[in-house]
Order: structure tokens, then sequence, then C-alpha cells
């Protein structure tokens, strides 16, 4: 790393010695970041895709399946994430603008509006749990066992919702050591750009959701 | 840790607004076309509804990766890679779905 003039005011990024300017190298970490989140979006795309072929195969044993999934927790958690989006947004904007403490605040928030998230989604899988709802529980009754079909939708619901939450969660731990080393004095000068990058990121796990929602719950109502 | 001063006076508040208007738009916008997702769901009024659920999710996704991942704000590269990311899954939910639908 060398020292860049930009970084002298109250906001700035440190230059790497491999770039030749600010600009280029703060271009290189967004496009970099995008380029990782379409191989998620065609990871979660597979998932979903998946979900509509199983609705026009077995109509049936899908809405059957889906009239168990908890609708207004799945709402709930969407409201949830849209919030942490927004308080997202915003500890972007106080970081361009130097306000480091209520940066922190707003990236402290969206760590606590995730994990709030993760509790719904936690009762949510106890209460299925506690409907029979777990086909894959080699030991325990399934409730639909007298509809077999309805197994491979309720298997694609939790492979879908869980992989989301280890994205969350992974996200949520990303942001825990972020604020800490965002909370030290000289961040904003430094290494500002690393708020707006991983903003993408969170952004990116509000839209999986946002399109898990009514593709697993309200659809197939 | 660094703030403009222990209260924001007039002057900052009105800052912080300008900055924020985006956001909290954004942000109600969402929420509103999340209510009625949620409304539609939750009342199934006609059989072809999950069309109209459908096209308010798109709705959402193009608001969220527009505004929120500013994409529109973005060089013509990083455009250029946010929109190849969704015309990849338009092609892989495309061909599929011509399988099978056309059996």
């Amino acid at each position: 790393m060398s020292a860049d003039p930009a970084a002298a005011g109250p906001v700035g990024m440190t230059r790497a010695e491999h770039f030749a300017t600010i600009g280029q190298q703060r271009h290189a970490a967004t496009l970099g970041m995008w380029a990782w989140l379409l191989t998620e979006l065609l990871l979660f795309a597979g998932l979903f895709l998946t979900a509509l072929i199983l609705r026009l195969l077995h109509p049936e044993a899908v809405q059957a399946a889906a009239g168990h999934l908890k609708f207004w927790i799945g709402a709930a958690n969407t409201v949830v994430l849209l919030c942490s989006s927004l308080t997202m947004s915003a500890a972007i904007e106080l970081s361009r603008l130097g306000w480091q403490r209520m940066m922190v605040g707003c990236l402290v928030a969206t760590a606590s509006l995730g994990a709030l998230f993760l509790v719904l989604k936690g009762y949510e899988y106890y209460a299925d749990y506690e409907e029979h709802m777990m086909p894959f529980l080699a030991r325990r009754p399934y409730a639909l066992a007298e509809q077999p079909a309805t197994r491979l939708f309720v298997n694609l619901y939790y492979v879908a919702t869980a992989l989301h939450a280890v994205h969350l969660l992974t996200g949520i731990a990303i942001l825990v050591g972020l604020t800490w080393k965002a909370s030290r004095p000289g961040f904003l000068q430094r290494h500002q750009n690393w708020i707006e990058v991983y903003g993408l990121y969170w952004h990116f796990i509000d839209l999986i959701w946002i399109i898990a929602f009514p593709v697993l719950y309200v659809v197939n109502r | 840790m660094r703030n403009p001063r222990p209260a924001l006076d007039a002057k900052d508040r009105a800052l912080l607004w300008s900055r924020l208007r985006v956001p909290v738009r954004t942000f109600l916008a969402l929420l509103a076309l999340l209510a009625v997702n949620v409304g539609l769901g939750a009342t199934r009024p006609f059989e072809q509804v999950w069309l109209v659920e459908l096209a308010v999710v798109a709705a959402m996704a193009a608001i969220i990766v527009l505004v929120s991942m500013e994409v529109r704000h973005e060089r013509p590269l990083v455009r250029l890679f946010a929109g190849l990311g969704f015309f990849w899954v338009a092609i892989l939910f495309g061909m599929t779905l011509t399988d099978y639908l056309a059996r």
C-alpha cells in the first residue's frame, strides 16, 4: 500500500501499489464484487427455477406443501430485511459524508436486523419441526407422507432458505468485523470504499430473499 | 470516532436528509410493493394472480439493483456485468421452460 493525495481528506482510500489511480482501484473493487454476486445469482436462480418446475409438474403437491409454510413470518422477515437495507444504505451515505459515529450505528443496526431475521427463521424451522414438516428426518413422521411429491418442494424450501441463511450468517459475521474496523480512528480516510463494496453484498442478500419469499411462499398458496 | 458535532444543527440535518432522501423513498416504495404482494397472497382475488405477484417481484428487484445497489450511477462496464448476469438467468429460465412447457 502507498499513500495517496486522495486520502488526505476526512474520507478517502489508500491506493494499493498495483493500481494506477484511486478511481481505478475503486472501479476494480466494485466490478470484482459484481462478478462474484453474479455467480451467486446463478446459484440461487437454479433453485428458484427448480421451484417453478416442481409447481408445473406437481401443482397439487406443491400447493399442499406451501400451505404449511409460515406466510406471515416470511412476510415479517421481508420487512426486517428491507429495514436492514435502509440502514445499510444510510451507512454508505454517512461514510461518504465522513460521519463515522453515525455510520457505525447504522452498521450495528444492520447486523442486528440481520440477526433478527435469523431468529425469526429459526422459530419458523422450529414450528415446521413441531408440525412434522421435516421429511428428511428419517425417524420422525412426515405430515404429508401420503403425498410423496410434497417432499420435493419441502426439501427444496429447506435447501433454498438454509443457503440464504448461511449467506446472511456469513454477512453478519463479516459485518461485525467490518464494524469493529470501521470504528477505529482514520478508517474512513483509508478504507471508505469497503463500506460501499460490502453494501453491495448486503443488498444482494436482501434481493435474494425478496425473490425467494414470493417464489416459495406467495405464488404457491 | 468522528462526528460533525455532538448534536446536529439545522445545516447538518438538511445535509443528512438530502443524502438519505433516496434511500428512504426506496425503502417506502419497496415496502408498498411488498404490501401489494402480501395482500394478493393473503386474499388470492383471482386465479392468475401469480402473474401480478411475479411482476411486483420484478419491479422490487429492479429497484434494488438500480437504486439501492446504485447500478444506474455505475460505469458502463459494471452496468454491463450486472445486466449480463440477469441475461444469463433469462437464458436459464427460457431454455428450461421451453422444454417443460412444450412437453
